[in-house]
C-alpha cells in the first residue's frame, strides 16, 4: 500500500463522513420542522442527480471520441424541462393524493392497481438499472486507481498471518449499500420524503458541479489560455479530429457512434422515467412550486457543469496525445500536469456523482421491489405483528439486491463499453415505460392489457437486442448468438433484428422495442375494454385537471356490502405500518367527521374510510398491494366492495344532480300541490316513488291525534289487510328512531343486518333494501314516517337518494301540515256554528219559558170595589224567579202575594211555577197568611233544599169592607204605605223567616188598617238595590219619594213611573235585577 | 413602454399552448435539418460554429423558461385564485 491510497481512502472517508453529518443534520431540521430541504434550490439540485459519474467522467470521453453529441444527453432534459409546468406538476399532484412510492406505483395504480403490472415494471427497473449501477461503480474503482496510483484492483488486507483479498469494486458496491440503507431505508414509509438523503444528494450535486468547473477552469485557464486558445491549438495540432468532434456523422463509422436523434430521444424520455428522477422530482417533491423554479434552475445546472467538458476533452487528447481513456481524463489530466490536489478535488466529484446517484437508485428499486414484488406475495398471508420488521428488513435486503446486482454486471461486462454507452442500456430500458405513462396521463382509452403487452414486449426486445449483446460482446456468452444469430437464423440476430442492419446497437434496440411496445400498446388497447377498477383511476388521472371540483369529491358509486368497523381497519394498518402511526394516520383522517354514536362512521363514508385505509398502505407497500391487502382484509370479513345501483344513470347536471332527481322533485311539487285532498297527495306520491325508482313497496304513516302512528298510503305489493300481524309492523324499531331523532334510517341489506333487530317477516317477503324517513318541518316534532322497500336491488339507498327522499318527505310535511291545518280551521268554524245554534234554541227555549212565565203571573188584577189594583214584572233575563199573583176570593177580600226565588235561573223559574201551583191548591183551604206561609214552607221545604234556593215572600189579605189588611211576611222587603198627608212612608213589618231554611216556621201575622187614598207598593230586591254608575242603590227612600209624588197617578201608572225612575237612575234600559211591583191604591 | 411590453409578453407566455410551441421548436431545433446548417467545421472567432450553436443555443432556451416561470409568478400574483391557468 503507498501513500496515494491511504491518501484517497482517507479523504473519502472524511467525505463521507461530511455527507452523513450533512444527511443528519437535514434530518434533525426536518424534526423540528424547519426543513432546509424545503426549498426549490435543494429540489433542482436534487433533480441533478440525473448526473453521475457518466457526466462526470462519461461526458469527458464521449466528447472526447465522437465529440458534441454527448450533450444530447443534458439537451434533452432541458428540452423535457419545457413540458414539466403540465407534465411533471400532474404527476407530483396524482401522486401526493394517492400516496405513491415509485414509478412502477405510478403505472399500476393508473392501470387498476395491476398487480402483475406493477412487478413487470419493478423488474424491468432492476434489470435495466443493472448496466447504470455498474457504471458508477466501475467509474469510481476506476478513478480510485488512477488517484492511489494503485493498479491492481483488488486491496490486500493482512489477516490472521494470511492476506485477505477484497475487490475493489465490491467493498465500494458494500459501503454504498450501507450508506443508501441508512438514508433511504430507516423507515418503512416510501411515501414519506427522506430529507437525509435529499440533503445529502444535493450537497453531493453541489460537489461535483464545483468539482468538474474546478477542473474545467484549471484545464481552460491554467493549462491553457481561455476557450479561444484550446480550440485554436487543438484545431492547429489535430485539424481532422477538430473537424470530426464538432460536426455531428463525422464518426459514423466509429461502432461506438450513436445517432444525435437516438440520445435526444432517450435523454428526454429517461429524465422523467428513470426511478431515481421519478424518486426526486415526485416522491421527495415538498412542493408544487418549486417545480416552476426547477424549470430552469436544473438546466442552468446541466449547462454549466457541460460548459467546460469540451475544453477538458480537447485538452486531454492533447495532453496524452490520444483519446483512449478519455473517460478519466478529468482525473488523469491533473495527474499528468502534476496537480494531485486538483486530481482529488475531481475524484471527490466523481464520488459524489455516483454515490448520490447509486443511493437515490437503490432506495427507489427497492421500494418497488419491496411494494411490487414482494409485497403481493407477503399480502397472501395473514398478518402478524412482526411484519412492519420484516417489510423494513426486506427493504434493506432490496438495497443489497440492487447494488450487487449492478456490481455483478460490471464483473461481467466490465471495461467493453464506454461509460456513456453503458448508461444509455439503462436509459433505453427507461424508455420502455414512455408509451405507458404518457398514454396514462394523457390517454383515456389506454388500458391494463396493452400496458402490460407493451412494456413486456418492449422489455423482451430490449434484452434481446441490447442487454445479451453486452454480455455476449463482453465474452461472457460467446459471440455465436452476435454473429449467426440463434439457432443460425439470421434474421433473429440480436444486432440485425429482422435484417436491420447498418444500424447502431442503440438506435437498432429503440427502434424495435419502442415500435413493439407502443404497437402492443395502442392495439390492445383499443381492441380490449378496461376492467371498472382502472375506469375509476382514468377519472382520477386524466380528469385531474379538467375535473378538478369532482375530483375533490369523487362520486362514491361504491359501498361495503358488511360494515367494518374504524378499529377493525385501524387494526390492519397496525400490522403494517405500525400501532402508533395507524393511529395517528386514522385521528387526522377522521378528525372533522362525523361520527356516529355506536363509534363507526355512516354507511356513506365507509367506502371513503376503505379508500383512506388503502392510501396509508400504499405509502408503505405500495398501491397495487395495498388494493390487495385490503382486499383480502374485506372477503374475510365477509364484505366486499360492490357496485351501487345508480339509480340517477343520466348525465349529472351542474348543479350536482341528476336529470332523474330534478324531474321526481319536480313532479313531487306538482303532486303536493295540485290538491289539498292529502290522501290524493299521499298516494300520488308513493306511485311516483314506485314509478320512478325501483322501489317495490311504499308506505306513509302518519302520527294520529293520539299520538299513534297509523298506516295512511300503502303504495305497491306485498299488500295485506294492515293489523299487528303484517309484516310491516316488524320495522317499528326503525320507524320510531327515525320519528325520534328526525333522521333517515336504511338498511342497504336487509341479509346483514344485525341480530338485534328481527326482520324475518320482512325478509320472508323478499325485501333486500328499505329505509325510513321522518316526515317533519325543520324544528318541529315528526308528523310521521315515510318506509320505502326494495326487493331487487341492494345498496340501493345511495347518499343522494337519501337526501332526495328526505327532501320528500320534507315536501309531504309541509303539505300535511297545511292540510291539517286547514282541517282544523274548519273544525272550529263548525264548532261555532253549533254553538251559535244552540245557542239560539236555547234562547228560543227561554223565550217561550218566558212567555210560559209571564203568562203565569196575572195579567190583570181582578175587578174589586174600593180598590185599584195592579202589578208588573220585568225579569232581568227571560225567566225570573219573582212572583205575584192575586186571588179574589169574594166580592169583598183579595189575596196579594209578592214572591222572590233566589237566583234569576230557569231554575228559580221553575220553583216560582210550583210555588205558584202550590198556592193556587193552597188558596182555598187555610185562611190566614201566616198560615198559607206555614203550609207553602213546609211544603217546599225539600224542593227548595235540593235546589239550593230559598223565597221571599210577603203574602196579604184585604177586605175592602173593613178595610183591614193582614199580612205575613217570609223575609221579603217590607212593602210601603204613602199615606195622605204623611211626607215618610209606613213599612208594614213583621217578624218571618225565609222558605226553605227550617221545616217548620211560626210566621207573624199582624193586620194594619188602610184609610182611602192610601197606596200600598209591594216591590222586591231589584227595586231599591238597583245601582247607577256610581255605585249608589236606588234606596227605600227614592222608592218612598217617588211613591209620594205619584200617589195621586192610578195604580198601572204608578208602576211604570217606577220602572222609568229606575232606568233614568241606573241610565241603562235594562235591569240588574227582577223587578217586580205591585201597586194597591185604596179608592 | 418597456413595462408595457414586458407585460404583454408574459401575459403571451401565460397560455400553455406557447409552451407546447416552444417545446416542439426545441426539438425540432435539436434535430437534423437545423443541426446541418450548423454541421460545418468553420469557426467563427475561433469558436467552433456547432459549439456556439448548442451553447449559444441551450443558453437561450434556458433563459425562455426563465421568462416562462416569470410569466407564471406573475400570474399568480395578479389571480392568486387561479395560479393554475
Amino acid at each position: 500500500m503507498n501513500s496515494g491510497f491511504a491518501h484517497a481512502a482517507i479523504i473519502s472517508t472524511l467525505y463521507t463522513a461530511l455527507i452523513f453529518l450533512i444527511a443528519w443534520y437535514a434530518h434533525r431540521r426536518k424534526e423540528t420542522g424547519r426543513s432546509i430541504v424545503d426549498n426549490p434550490y435543494v429540489y433542482s439540485l436534487s433533480i441533478a442527480v440525473y448526473c453521475t459519474s457518466w457526466t462526470f467522467y462519461g461526458s469527458v470521453g464521449k466528447a472526447a471520441t465522437t465529440g458534441l453529441d454527448f450533450l444530447m444527453i443534458y439537451v434533452g432534459p432541458s428540452l423535457t424541462a419545457f413540458s414539466w409546468f403540465f407534465l411533471l406538476r400532474r404527476i407530483v399532484r396524482i401522486s401526493k393524493e394517492n400516496n405513491i412510492t415509485s414509478i412502477a406505483d405510478f403505472i399500476s395504480l393508473r392501470y387498476g392497481k395491476s398487480l402483475w403490472l406493477g412487478a413487470l415494471v419493478s423488474l424491468i427497473s432492476i434489470l435495466g438499472i443493472m448496466p447504470y449501477i455498474a457504471l458508477q461503480i466501475r467509474a469510481v474503482s476506476t478513478s480510485f486507481y488512477l488517484i492511489s496510483g494503485f493498479q491492481a484492483n483488488r486491496i490486500h488486507i493482512p489477516h490472521n498471518g494470511t492476506e485477505l483479498t477484497v475487490p475493489t469494486g465490491m467493498l465500494l458496491a458494500l459501503i454504498l449499500s450501507v450508506f443508501s440503507i441508512i438514508f433511504g431505508a430507516r423507515r418503512l414509509a416510501s411515501s414519506e420524503r427522506h430529507e437525509g438523503l435529499i440533503a445529502a444528494v444535493a450537497f453531493e450535486s453541489l460537489v461535483k458541479l464545483v468539482s468538474l468547473l474546478g477542473v474545467g477552469i484549471f484545464v481552460t485557464y491554467y493549462l491553457y489560455d481561455g476557450f479561444g486558445d484550446i480550440f485554436t491549438r487543438f484545431h492547429a495540432a489535430r485539424p481532422e479530429l477538430f473537424e470530426q468532434l464538432f460536426t455531428f456523422g463525422g464518426a459514423r463509422n466509429d461502432p461506438d457512434y450513436i445517432p444525435s436523434f437516438t440520445m435526444l430521444s432517450m435523454s428526454m424520455a429517461a429524465i422523467m422515467l428513470l426511478p431515481r428522477q421519478f424518486h426526486v422530482m415526485v416522491i421527495e417533491n415538498s412542493d408544487e412550486r418549486h417545480i416552476t423554479k426547477a424549470m430552469w434552475l436544473f438546466p442552468a445546472y446541466l449547462f454549466l457543469i457541460n460548459l467546460f467538458v469540451m475544453p477538458i476533452a480537447m485538452g486531454g487528447i492533447m495532453t496524452t496525445g490520444s483519446s483512449s481513456g478519455a473517460d478519466f481524463f478529468v482525473i488523469s489530466i491533473p495527474l499528468l500536469s502534476g496537480h494531485g490536489p486538483i486530481a482529488l478535488l475531481a475524484f471527490l466529484g466523481g464520488l459524489s456523482a455516483a454515490a448520490g446517484m447509486v443511493m437515490v437508485e437503490s432506495v427507489a428499486i427497492s421500494t418497488m421491489l419491496l411494494n411490487n414484488i414482494f409485497m403481493p406475495v407477503i399480502v397472501r398471508f395473514t398478518p402478524q405483528p412482526w411484519f412492519p420488521y420484516l417489510l423494513i428488513n426486506l427493504k434493506r435486503l432490496g438495497i443489497f439486491l440492487v447494488i450487487f446486482l449492478g456490481y455483478f454486471y460490471y464483473r461481467m461486462v466490465g471495461d467493453t463499453y464506454m461509460l456513456v454507452n453503458m448508461g444509455l442500456i439503462s436509459f433505453s430500458a427507461a424508455c420502455q415505460f414512455l408509451p405507458a405513462m404518457l398514454g396514462g396521463l394523457y390517454w383515456k382509452r389506454g388500458n391494463k392489457t396493452g400496458a402490460i403487452t407493451g412494456i413486456l414486449f418492449g422489455f423482451l426486445i430490449w434484452t434481446y437486442t441490447l442487454l445479451l449483446p453486452s454480455f455476449s460482446k463482453s465474452g461472457w456468452l460467446g459471440t455465436d448468438l452476435l454473429t449467426k444469430g440463434p439457432f443460425g437464423i439470421g434474421l433473429l440476430k440480436p444486432t440485425e433484428l429482422f435484417g436491420l442492419s447498418n444500424m447502431d446497437l442503440w438506435s437498432h434496440s429503440l427502434f424495435w422495442s419502442m415500435l413493439f411496445n407502443v404497437s402492443a400498446y395502442i392495439f390492445c388497447s383499443i381492441l380490449l375494454r378496461q376492467d371498472e377498477a382502472e375506469r375509476e383511476q382514468v377519472q382520477r388521472f386524466i380528469g385531474i385537471y379538467d375535473l378538478e371540483r369532482a375530483y375533490d369529491h369523487p362520486a362514491e358509486t361504491k359501498r361495503l356490502s358488511k360494515p367494518v368497523t374504524i378499529s377493525q381497519f385501524v387494526n390492519l394498518m397496525a400490522k403494517f405500518i405500525g400501532e402508533a402511526d395507524a393511529h395517528k394516520a386514522i385521528s387526522s383522517h377522521l378528525g372533522n367527521r362525523e361520527i356516529r354514536p355506536d363509534g363507526n362512521v355512516s354507511e356513506f363514508e365507509l367506502p371513503n374510510l376503505k379508500r383512506f385505509a388503502e392510501k396509508t398502505l400504499a405509502g408503505s407497500v405500495g398501491a397495487a398491494a395495498a388494493g390487495a391487502i385490503v382486499e383480502s382484509f374485506l372477503s374475510d370479513m365477509g364484505s366486499r366492495m360492490e357496485s351501487v345501483y345508480d339509480i340517477f344513470s343520466s348525465v349529472r347536471t351542474s348543479l350536482d344532480q341528476s336529470r332523474e332527481a330534478l324531474y321526481v322533485r319536480l313532479k313531487a311539487s306538482e303532486i303536493i300541490n295540485r290538491t289539498l285532498d292529502l290522501q290524493i297527495i299521499m298516494d300520488d306520491l308513493l306511485s311516483l316513488l314506485l314509478k320512478e325508482f325501483r322501489l317495490d313497496v311504499a308506505i306513509i304513516q302518519l302520527r294520529n291525534g293520539n299520538g299513534t302512528l297509523a298506516v295512511k298510503s300503502y303504495q305497491g305489493s306485498n299488500r295485506r289487510p294492515i293489523n299487528q300481524n303484517h309484516w310491516f309492523m316488524e320495522n317499528a324499531a326503525y320507524w320510531d328512531m327515525a320519528m325520534l331523532d328526525r333522521k333517515p334510517h336504511f338498511v342497504n341489506d336487509t341479509s346483514q343486518i344485525e341480530a338485534t333487530i328481527n326482520l324475518e317477516q320482512t325478509l320472508a317477503e323478499g325485501i333486500v333494501s328499505c329505509a325510513y324517513l321522518p316526515i317533519f318541518r325543520e324544528g318541529e316534532p315528526s308528523l310521521g314516517v315515510l318506509s320505502v322497500f326494495s326487493k331487487s336491488i341492494t345498496g340501493i339507498f345511495t347518499e343522494e337518494f337519501i337526501s332526495l327522499l328526505c327532501s320528500l318527505a320534507g315536501q309531504l310535511a309541509q303539505a300535511a301540515t297545511i292540510v291539517r291545518e286547514m282541517e282544523a280551521k274548519e273544525h272550529e268554524r263548525n264548532e261555532k256554528e253549533q254553538a251559535l245554534l244552540e245557542k239560539a234554541r236555547v234562547m228560543r227555549d227561554m223565550e217561550i219559558a218566558q212567555q210560559i212565565q209571564i203568562s203565569l203571573l196575572p195579567d190583570a188584577a181582578p175587578e174589586t170595589f174600593g180598590i185599584d189594583l195592579a202589578g208588573r214584572c220585568i225579569s232581568a233575563a227571560h225567566v225570573g224567579g219573582d212572583y205575584y199573583d192575586f186571588f179574589k176570593r169574594d166580592s169583598q177580600t183579595i189575596d196579594l202575594l209578592i214572591a222572590d226565588v233566589s237566583g234569576h235561573s230557569v231554575g228559580a223559574a221553575l220553583i216560582m211555577a210550583e210555588v205558584r201551583t202550590l198556592l193556587r191548591a193552597q188558596v182555598n183551604s187555610a185562611n190566614s197568611a201566616s198560615a198559607i206561609l206555614q203550609l207553602l214552607n213546609s211544603q217546599l221545604y225539600d224542593d227548595l233544599t235540593r235546589a239550593e234556593l230559598f223565597i221571599t215572600m210577603f203574602y196579604a189579605k184585604y177586605n175592602s169592607a173593613t178595610g183591614r189588611l193582614s199580612f205575613a211576611n217570609a223575609g221579603h222587603n217590607r212593602p210601603m204605605i204613602s199615606r195622605e198627608g204623611e211626607q215618610l212612608c209606613i213599612e208594614l213589618d213583621t217578624e218571618g223567616l225565609i222558605l226553605g231554611v227550617k221545616t217548620s216556621v211560626v210566621f207573624e201575622e199582624r193586620s194594619f188598617e188602610l184609610k182611602s187614598g192610601d197606596v200600598l207598593l209591594f216591590y222586591t230586591d231589584g227595586l231599591t238595590e238597583a245601582r247607577n254608575d256610581r255605585d249608589v242603590l236606588f234606596g227605600n227612600e227614592r222608592v218612598c219619594a217617588l211613591l209620594g209624588t205619584q200617589r195621586h197617578l192610578p195604580a198601572r201608572e204608578i208602576i211604570e213611573s217606577f220602572y222609568t225612575a229606575v232606568r233614568d237612575f241606573t241610565a241603562s234600559e235594562t235591569f240588574q235585577d227582577d223587578i217586580s211591583l205591585v201597586v194597591l191604591k185604596i179608592l | 413602454m418597456t413595462n408595457r411590453l414586458r407585460n404583454k409578453l408574459l401575459r403571451r407566455l401565460q397560455f400553455r399552448e406557447s409552451w407546447v410551441i416552444l417545446f416542439v421548436v426545441g426539438f425540432i431545433m435539436m434535430n437534423f435539418p437545423f443541426l446541418h446548417i450548423f454541421n460545418k467545421p468553420s469557426t467563427i472567432f475561433g469558436y467552433p460554429l456547432m459549439f456556439l450553436y448548442f451553447f449559444l443555443g441551450w443558453a437561450v432556451s434556458i433563459f425562455v423558461i426563465y421568462l416562462f416561470t416569470l410569466a407564471v409568478s406573475h400570474t399568480a400574483d395578479k389571480t392568486p385564485e387561479n395560479p393554475q391557468q
